[in-house]
């Protein structure tokens, strides 16, 4: 390669004296301030009520029952997927990592799909369950998936699932061998070994994936607009469909869930540091 | 004989898996064969002339070239500041340095929805067109941790002795930089880049908010004629999508 020759007079040396590690780090914090964070506290600031009645008059509407309603169905969602994704995650990252003759091929095919447009996938679920479709054209019926809760779950775990395998996959090759072999030469059985060795040592990897599941899957619009009905309408949805007619009450509902949702993260960012956690994607 | 009937066991999760995985898109491409007029499986011959009408629909066409440039613009500014922002915080010396390194992960946590909303209701108060400059901006909100995460991760491995050396060597400041550091981390830069540019040609949530007149993206139009009508012609595009963000992956792993 060629090497660049750059004069010292090139930059007068006020200026790169004035370029430090600090300027980049201010230049990157100004730069996300401006473009995320004020807008969002500047949602916080839609949210309250300055004309008659109560400053907190749209949360008062916010937490009325029907959106209460909605609030605990997406967890009860986001709970289900991330439970029934966690099992199936660990099964197959395990798999991977320590029973199969061609990890690489596998962990590529789970990786695949991270590729394809989340919009696509979703289309590719509905359109395997509409009457067009084969399952309708086999069986006669959609085993009650298309547009109902299950649908909106299937959906949420088909597409989450990569973000399962690979921080548990990581964190169980990441176990040295040689605590495994020990745990077998000192007696333990098969299960044994699982139970006290495998399944501690991977524990931040769980961690990992039952962090970004669940996050993704609380804050899904598309799995409930293209898998289910109006009746499983989750939070995203919710509030896309509020903010054509009231801003400050959907600016009120997203304070809310976001609120619930970061102290969610801070909560496990007590068990595993977030930052480093989210290092493994 | 018992690992094998162990083997055994793990069959049928991963069949499920497997099947979630990978038949939603193989199911794309297979019905944007079809010879019907719906998205089916074509059990009675095959055609391309789904792809035919791709090229003939002007929406479609006009979709993609909005795709591309917001794609292009937002993986740029996203690459520049998840650099700048990954380069400051490995090297330098300040409190709160964890932190603030989960803040910058904050666009990935918060609902896109909100995130559109959010960019949507300031950006129309300080004046910013919707279009263009909004969506811009969004996607490289929403693409800047990755490449931050990217960068940061090969900096953390990086041998800072090589600075040293070149510095010892006589090269200044500058030098160093171009000749040393950057062509090692440019790698880790150029797949940060190329996964910001596959990720903002698939978003849907937060673009949904910010399109101006005629600046519909791609997935912006997948939205709209799934909801509406079904037509292979969203099978045959969605598949081209698939080709183009899997050859860009393979681009983003030869290069790294």
């Amino acid at each position: 390669m060629r090497t660049v020759k750059i004069s010292d007079s090139f930059l007068p040396s006020s200026v790169r004296k004035r370029v430090t590690p600090r300027t980049l780090v201010g230049i990157g914090v100004l730069w996300l301030t401006l473009c995320f964070i004020v807008p969002i506290v500047f949602l916080l600031y839609e949210s309250l009520n300055f004309g008659e009645g109560h400053l907190l008059a749209n949360y008062e509407q916010a937490l009325a029952w029907t959106y209460i309603n909605v609030l605990g169905r997406t967890f009860v969602y986001a709970l289900v997927t991330t439970i029934l994704t966690l099992i199936l995650g660990y099964l197959t990252a395990y798999y991977i990592a320590f029973k199969s003759s061609r990890p690489m091929v596998l962990l590529a095919l789970v990786l695949l799909p991270l590729w394809v447009a989340i919009i696509i996938r979703f289309f590719g679920v509905r359109l395997f369950f509409l009457q067009s479709g084969p399952v309708q054209q086999l069986f006669g019926t959609d085993f009650g998936i298309l547009f109902s809760r299950n649908g909106v779950v299937l959906g949420l775990i088909s597409a989450l699932l990569p973000f399962a395998v690979l921080p548990m996959y990581n964190s169980l090759r990441a176990i040295d061998d040689d605590l495994i072999n020990a745990s077998r030469t000192l007696g333990a059985g098969q299960f044994q070994t699982l139970r006290s060795v495998i399944l501690p040592l991977s524990f931040s990897g769980i961690v990992a994936a039952t962090l970004f599941v669940f996050i993704l899957a609380a804050g899904s619009y598309l799995a409930p607009s293209i898998m289910g009905g109006p009746a499983n309408n989750m939070m995203a949805n919710i509030i896309a469909d509020t903010q054509s007619y009231s801003i400050p009450l959907a600016s009120a509902m997203a304070v809310v869930f976001t609120g619930l949702l970061l102290i969610l993260v801070g909560l496990f960012n007590h068990f595993a540091n977030v930052s480093e956690v989210l290092g493994d994607l | 004989m018992r690992a094998r009937l162990e083997r055994l066991g793990f069959i049928p999760p991963l069949v499920v898996v497997f099947t979630l995985l990978l038949l939603p898109v193989v199911i794309v491409v297979v019905t944007s064969l079809t010879t019907q007029q719906s998205p089916a499986i074509p059990y009675d011959g095959l055609t391309l002339e789904w792809y035919v009408e791709l090229t003939q629909d002007r929406q479609i066409v006009s979709a993609i070239q909005t795709s591309v440039v917001v794609g292009v613009f937002a993986s740029v500014l996203a690459g520049i500041m998840g650099t700048v922002t990954a380069f400051g915080l490995v090297r330098s010396e300040i409190r709160f340095k964890e932190s603030l390194a989960t803040v910058m992960l904050l666009p990935i946590m918060i609902s896109p929805v909100i995130i559109g909303i959010a960019i949507l209701r300031f950006g129309s108060s300080i004046g910013v067109p919707t279009g263009y400059p909004m969506i811009i901006l969004a996607h490289s909100v929403l693409t800047f941790p990755f490449v931050f995460l990217i960068v940061r991760a090969r900096l953390l491995t990086f041998d800072a002795r090589l600075e040293d050396a070149s510095r010892t060597l006589g090269a200044n400041g500058l030098e160093t930089a171009f000749n040393v550091t950057l062509p090692i981390v440019a790698p880790s830069i150029v797949a940060g880049m190329l996964l910001a540019f596959v990720i903002s040609f698939g978003e849907f949530t937060a673009t949904q908010f910010l399109t101006g007149v005629g600046t519909d993206t791609v997935p912006i139009y997948i939205y709209t004629q799934i909801q509406t009508g079904l037509s292979p012609v969203i099978s045959a595009l969605a598949t081209a999508l698939v080709a183009l963000m899997i050859v860009t992956s393979y681009l983003g792993d030869r290069i790294t």
